[in-house]
């Protein structure tokens, strides 16, 4: 597969009590398509390469304008394949601004035996915007009983409010991937993991729901929890990619308000 | 340069008689040992451990560095990063309530300028000001959480007092190797694979009957 390199830049903003694209510039292997959802702004994300090699590089860029609201994710699930030298490296950096809401629901990120990437996400709320974020990882293909022995994962998630630091998030996983996650206190055998976060005055009001969607699907292996009164936080972990979407499925459609993308369908 | 005086002003800060109310913490090990994952010494021994090498062991070992290093007018931004990484209420209440109760205690008793923090930060600030040797500082107060997570266990489970203490005992190495290795770490370096011990502490929150408050 050959070096890809991509960049975008988004820009919405609130016209009319809908949310409207304002500016917007793709180049190399970073597309983005926009299905028609009013009054909402839906943006899905390809990478034309078709997954993430050695050496590629993507880089976003987005803005929620004042008011505006947008849902952000991707067209497949982002697979990270074998990589002989260097790093993947993928960036996205992202400012929701005053009353703004962002949701930021890409699928789930398939790292291959082998595969290598260094991913950072930043997120800066305005002080009264809202954000709904997932971040599902799914180590390995399960369905071709992949165990990774061996590939590299840099994650960071980082969401600061008003430029103070909101959520912090880091993965560090490399080697015997499995084996790490086989350990105790950490995932027991689990195939797949994910991260959500969800920041709005009602976060409190979502918790009990919640937790009982995740005893319904995961019982032992998530959690979730109020890190502030408008924060709340959930990790679950799960055998495989298929367990993880049927627990987040019905946790995102509330949290979203049934706005989630097609893409997200079983 | 360790001196006598550095551990013993460690020994008295980090001493379970110190008043920070550790006693009545467990980081989520409540919630493991009622979902069966911790049941003896070996097991205990395994999910401390990871906890130490993946977990709030050596993310609070980056913190009490960080705090270290940190200039005064930096230290409220630490805290709140430090905050923003804790995975769940609990361990946010953890932090928060014992980092208050060390700097009041601290600040009293050694004359130095304390403003709340949490724990770990609080710890390096303090082992700064009063120029602590800060390797041993960071290995003392990983010691001192393997203990009290020994000790909330021998509350929770059928476990001897020798065994619990063969558990510190084995785990002494790596105190040192993670006191060692985080030498240098930044911010960025706060990472977590201790993914089930994140998971235990949040599902804590809704055990009931508990003895611990994480």
């Amino acid at each position: 597969m050959p070096r890809a390199d991509g960049q975008g830049w988004l820009s919405v903003k609130a016209r009319d009590g809908q949310s409207v694209l304002d500016r917007f510039r793709t180049r190399g292997a970073l597309k983005m398509l926009f299905p028609v959802r009013t009054p909402r702004a839906e943006a899905i994300l390809i990478n034309t390469a078709g997954g993430l090699t050695g050496g590629d590089r993507l880089q976003l860029s987005v803005e929620v304008q004042a008011g505006a609201h947008l849902t952000m994710t991707t067209q497949a699930a982002e697979r990270v394949y074998r990589a002989r030298e260097d790093t993947a490296r993928v960036t996205s950096d992202i400012t929701v601004g005053a009353g703004a809401h962002l949701s930021w629901l890409p699928q789930e990120l398939i790292v291959y035996e082998g595969g290598a990437l260094d991913r950072r996400l930043a997120i800066d709320l305005d002080a009264s915007a809202s954000l709904l974020m997932v971040e599902p990882v799914i180590f390995g293909r399960r369905a071709m009983a992949e165990t990774l022995r061996a590939g590299h994962l840099s994650d960071r998630i980082r969401v600061s409010r008003a430029g103070r630091p909101l959520y912090l998030d880091g993965t560090e996983l490399h080697g015997d991937i499995a084996a790490t996650l086989a350990r105790r206190a950490l995932g027991q055998g689990a195939g797949a993991m994910a991260s959500l976060l969800y920041v709005a005055p009602d976060a409190g009001a979502h918790l009990d729901a919640l937790r009982a969607a995740l005893r319904a699907a995961l019982p032992a292996t998530g959690g979730a929890s109020l890190l502030a009164p408008d924060t709340l936080a959930l990790r679950c972990l799960a055998e495989d990619g298929f367990a993880l979407r049927a627990a987040l499925l019905p946790i995102l459609d509330r949290l979203s308000r049934d706005t989630l993308p097609a893409s997200w369908r079983l | 340069m360790t001196t006598d005086t550095d551990l013993l002003i460690l020994a008295q800060w980090l001493s379970p008689a110190y008043p920070l109310g550790a006693f009545a913490w467990s980081q989520g090990l409540e919630m493991a040992v009622a979902d069966g994952h911790v049941t003896d010494a070996a097991t205990l021994r395994d999910w401390v451990a990871d906890t130490l090498e993946h977990g709030a062991g050596r993310s609070d070992a980056i913190l009490i560095r960080l705090g270290h290093a940190c200039e005064a007018d930096a230290l409220a931004r630490l805290n709140e990063t430090a905050l923003a990484f804790a995975p769940s209420q609990e361990r946010r209440l953890e932090m928060t309530r014992q980092g208050t109760a060390f700097c009041k205690t601290t600040a009293a008793t050694s004359r130095i300028d304390l403003p709340d923090m949490v724990l770990p930060v609080a710890l390096g600030r303090a082992a700064r000001l009063t120029g602590l040797d800060l390797d041993l500082t960071v290995a003392l107060y990983l010691q001192s959480q393997v203990s009290n997570l020994v000790s909330a266990a021998q509350r929770l489970m059928a476990l001897g007092q020798t065994e619990g203490q063969g558990v510190v005992a084995g785990l002494r190495p790596l105190c040192r190797t993670i006191a060692e290795a985080t030498r240098g770490a930044g911010e960025d370096d706060l990472y977590s694979a201790a993914y089930l011990a994140d998971i235990a502490s949040m599902r804590h929150e809704t055990l009931q009957p508990r003895l611990f408050q994480s």
